[in-house]
């Protein structure tokens, strides 16, 4: 899994790689709870190059979701899902809990609608 | 070895209502009418095709699976669900002796409190050990029929004839049956068993929930190893399941990632939610069934919605 991140103003787009699974979950869940840590709570999470997720990797986004939601500090938002992996939100049911947009610069017009 | 489902509901018993039960009967009636069924011979087929939340329940009774094989029969957990298999046994084997090893994961409520209702029991030639992990074990289950709580005590149930306090990770044998006992992750501690026998090997692991599967094999991954069949708690949905992080409990979602990673055969949901309807529970087994095509195209991995009455040969 390779992650990189972009900034836009107060946003972070992080970009993932590869597998979302037990293997990468880890990776991908420090790496935005060190961003949470400097006080970043805005996040657009780019999975244009995530062929698969699993549980795991849900629970990532579940966990640092619930937390950037406590008190109303921010939210993290999904941007550029595969077709595959956009079925596997839609039978999790994070769909119906998550901001899922078509593309980055949605999701980031999104903190300031 | 051959098991059987008695009590597949988590957390407290829960009949089927009236409403529910109308409902389904709605719901076949006007499938019935767009079917133009208008002869009785029709019906036995029709109801074979309607769809399985309205022609089955899930059913109400809590946790008890009974899993026999050539000579020995083991109940894991006593939940309601040890009432029917009681009645069961009582008509099965008539003025033989019944000898039953009880296995409890934990001591929550769910999972005893159908012991006082366990008729063989009570029947001074029957032959009944209860095992369990948790310490003073005998204590608990005795404290279950104080007179504060239960007229009659414990002592009256003179077929149980022995408590076996194990401990934590410890393998033992009934018979020729190899035991293998796993610690799980839920409030109060819960026990997870393997069972080995004649080649087969079936896991109980219910009540437990698993938060990560990080890279390295977890000791839960290995203890489900090439087993045939793993009953797993799937109380929540994945969404659930970490609205209520710490509650205990699991979802079909983490179980399929596990039973793919530890090269499962069979992989049975149980310990519903009792909130949830036999539709919604079928819905969720929908889901699982489509989680598994999506995460992997080549498996033999099969899955099972637990009911009251499921039978699994292996």
């Amino acid at each position: 899994m390779n992650i990189t991140e972009a900034f836009q103003e107060n946003v972070i787009i992080v970009s993932l790689d590869g597998r979302f699974d037990a293997n990468t979950s880890d990776a991908v869940e420090q790496f935005l709870r060190v961003r949470i840590s400097e006080s970043k709570f805005q996040f657009v999470l780019d999975m244009a190059n995530v062929p698969y997720i699993s549980s795991a990797g849900l629970r990532v986004i579940l966990a640092v979701v619930k937390e950037l939601r406590r008190d109303n500090k921010g939210d993290l938002r999904i941007a550029n899902l595969q077709k595959t992996v956009a079925k596997v939100f839609e039978i999790s049911g994070l769909n119906n809990v998550l901001g899922i947009f078509k593309n980055p610069d949605s999701a980031i017009q999104s903190f300031t609608d | 070895m051959k098991v059987k489902f008695w009590g597949v509901r988590g957390s407290i018993a829960t009949p089927l209502t009236n409403i529910e039960l109308n409902d389904k009967i709605k719901k076949a009636l006007e499938l019935a009418l767009k079917a133009g069924l208008n002869a009785p011979w029709q019906t036995p087929q029709f109801i074979e095709q309607l769809p399985w939340y309205i022609r089955k329940t899930a059913g109400g009774d809590t946790t008890c699976v009974e899993v026999e094989t050539g000579d020995n029969r083991l109940i894991f957990d006593a939940g309601t669900g040890i009432r029917p298999l009681g009645l069961n046994l009582m008509r099965q084997e008539i003025g033989k002796p019944i000898e039953a090893s009880i296995l409890l994961s934990h001591t929550h409520w769910d999972h005893i409190c159908g012991l006082p209702f366990f008729v063989p029991a009570y029947i001074p030639n029957n032959n009944i050990t209860i095992y369990g992990t948790h310490s003073k074990i005998e204590d608990r289950i005795r404290h279950q029929q104080d007179f504060e709580y239960f007229p009659v005590p414990l002592d009256i149930m003179r077929g149980i004839k022995e408590f076996v306090q194990l401990r934590e990770g410890e393998s033992f044998r009934i018979g020729d049956i190899e035991i293998d006992t796993i610690s799980l992750y839920h409030p109060g501690g819960c026990t997870g068993y393997k069972v080995s026998y004649n080649g087969k090997t079936i896991i109980y692991a219910t009540d437990s929930e698993y938060k990560e599967l990080s890279p390295e094999p977890k000791p839960i991954i290995d203890f489900f190893r090439d087993a045939d069949l793993v009953i797993f708690d799937a109380q929540y949905t994945m969404l659930e399941n970490i609205e209520k992080e710490d509650w205990g409990h699991s979802s079909t979602i983490i179980g399929i990632d596990m039973a793919l990673k530890a090269g499962v055969k069979k992989l049975a949901f149980t310990h519903h939610e009792p909130t949830y309807s036999d539709e919604k529970l079928w819905d969720i087994f929908q889901k699982a069934q489509n989680y598994l095509e999506l995460q992997s195209e080549k498996n033999d991995l099969q899955l099972y919605l637990a009911y009251e009455g499921l039978s699994i040969s292996l």
